[in-house]
């Protein structure tokens, strides 16, 4: 009894603190994805039903909705990937005290609302914004250029929302870069651009996999930034799903629009790392 | 010939684009005028005075401010405890468990909120004060959870058990020995899901009713409607009291190890 007692009894122990969070987690998150996701599979006769899917799937405006999603975010990826890297670079080769301050002002705005964000983009790049009012006054242009409330004014307010997490996977890698692999290329004779593509760039593959998954997975379920600086020229499937759950209370389609979100952008997440690391394996041997 | 430091000229472009947005907001605060236009035309403290003219900010200001101050406290309080559960005890499922508490980070906060929403009404909680605080609590979990553990991974347990020889009871030692050595993993992950709650729009948004909303929900919804410089006002104050908030994130822990960045090795 006793070695039996023994292992469970830290179990009983655990539970009894863990009950409170347990709690908290299966009503608020687990049972209710569980029940979305019945309802999903239900028809209007509440039997089991693929309709849902189906109707999304036959659909091209809907599927046309998940594509401009889809390519929306693949764009955010890129821009945040392009502006990231080289930040990434600038924090990696910085003093101690430098680094502190760029990685301080990178994330300090993230912590602020993004409706708030997106409302200072509003005020940048609308009609009367700062942009369009500068550009005017230099007479470079004599009608405002439209920078907000297209598929533009939406990559731009991800990209601001999300680099910093393409930023962060990127120096997490880059760190870890042992320092005299330079050194020793130097020795060799590499310029900069050969060090660049021959250390630098392979080292920090698995930060910028982990960024470009992550800032991508976040661009697909985005609903604020869409809905305040793509307006009701840009629908996205979040804003679509929305329109769904509250103005056209089709709450089976709104969760079978929740699990094809979700389902897609793990597809894609899957392809994209499966293809990367064959990618990697093979240069790997055929370097060897 | 000097060489371009392009590495810091992107740098500084990248930190610009980021900051921008939230530095433009307040002169366009101060303007004058009745449109939103950048820069603003003339000086004015007219905006702030409007704010007061509006109940439903002020409202939505405090129901915010209530809303994150009670579910930040309670997802610190059910999340330390859960951390320390799974770091002392070894019992079977520990790693099933600490997955469980992190997963709702995995799904994108807008399926948290329809999920929640169809559920709750199910359950006739949808739309009140209890059901927006339990979804509230729930997405600051993870974070409390993942910082705490991370806190805990270099805990001495030996300490621990020093306090028990010495005829320490289990409050007391919680109190001297444990609580203590956690406390700023603790006090960050308060923050942290003040944070979170007070700025959360996506979760919200499918919880909230028009007459009891949050601020974040009341200016995304004005500003559906209307784009004029009472949302410059608004979200000043809103900016300040931010910045407060994450400076004192700062000095307590640091946002670099908060966001799992090590600035201090390597250097």
């Amino acid at each position: 009894m006793g070695a039996h007692n023994s292992r469970w009894r830290p179990l009983r122990n655990a539970l009894l603190l863990l009950a409170p969070v347990l709690l908290v987690l299966l009503v608020a998150f687990v049972i209710p994805m569980v029940y979305i996701f019945a309802l999903s599979l239900q028809n209007e006769e509440q039997q089991f039903s693929l309709g849902n899917y189906a109707l999304f799937l036959h659909d091209s405006y809907y599927v046309g909705i998940l594509w401009r999603t889809i390519k929306l975010s693949f764009y955010t990826v890129l821009a945040c990937l392009v502006f990231g890297y080289p930040v990434a670079m600038f924090m990696a080769k910085a003093s101690g005290r430098m680094r502190g301050v760029v990685t301080f002002l990178i994330i300090a705005p993230h912590l602020i609302s993004v409706v708030i964000r997106n409302f200072g983009w509003v005020v940048i790049l609308g009609n009367k914004g700062w942009i369009n009012t500068t550009l005017m006054n230099l007479g470079i242009i004599d009608k405002p250029l439209k920078l907000l409330y297209n598929e533009l004014g939406v990559v731009i307010g991800l990209t601001d929302a999300y680099i910093v997490y393409m930023v962060l996977a990127l120096v997490t890698s880059l760190y870890a870069v042992d320092t005299s692999l330079y050194k020793a290329a130097g020795i060799l004779g590499a310029s900069s651009v050969r060090k660049f593509v021959s250390i630098t760039l392979p080292l920090s593959l698995p930060g910028i996999l982990a960024g470009s998954t992550l800032v991508f997975s976040l661009s697909m379920s985005a609903y604020v930034t869409p809905a305040l600086m793509g307006g009701s020229a840009v629908k996205v499937l979040p804003v679509l799903t929305y329109e769904n759950v509250m103005i056209t209370l089709n709450w089976p389609l709104s969760a079978a629009l929740s699990f094809l979100l979700l389902g897609s952008t793990y597809a894609l997440v899957t392809i994209f790392t499966k293809l990367v690391e064959t990618r990697r394996y093979k240069e790997v041997f055929s370097g060897a | 010939m000097r060489r371009i430091p392009w590495l810091g000229i992107i740098t500084f472009i990248v930190l610009l684009f980021v900051i921008s947005p939230l530095i433009v907001i307040i002169p366009t605060s101060f303007t004058d005028s009745n449109f939103l236009t950048f820069p603003p035309e003339g000086v004015s403290m007219r905006w702030y005075e409007k704010i007061l003219d509006r109940p439903q900010f002020v409202d939505a200001f405090k129901y915010s401010l209530k809303l994150a101050v009670i579910s930040a406290a309670a997802a610190t309080v059910v999340g330390t405890i859960a951390a320390l559960a799974i770091s002392k005890f070894k019992f079977p499922g520990r790693k099933f468990i600490s997955a469980l508490l992190l997963s709702p980070l995995t799904v994108p906060a807008i399926i948290i909120g329809i999920a929640a929403l169809i559920f709750f009404t199910r359950i006739s909680i949808a739309g009140t004060f209890a059901g927006l605080l339990l979804a509230h609590i729930l997405i600051s979990i993870p974070y409390v959870v993942r910082l705490v553990l991370t806190g805990l991974s270099t805990y001495d347990y030996t300490l621990e058990r020093a306090a028990y020889m010495l005829g320490a009871n289990s409050m007391r030692v919680f109190w001297d020995i444990t609580l203590p050595l956690v406390r700023p993993a603790v006090l960050s992950g308060f923050i942290f899901s003040f944070l979170t709650s007070f700025d959360n729009v996506t979760v919200s948004l499918f919880l909230v009713t028009p007459t009891s909303t949050t601020l974040p929900l009341a200016i995304f919804s004005y500003m559906k409607e209307i784009l004029d410089p009472l949302v410059a006002s608004i979200s000043s104050v809103v900016i300040l009291l931010s910045v407060v908030f994450i400076f004192l994130l700062e000095k307590v822990y640091g946002l670099d190890r908060l966001f799992g960045v090590n600035t201090q090795s390597h250097s």
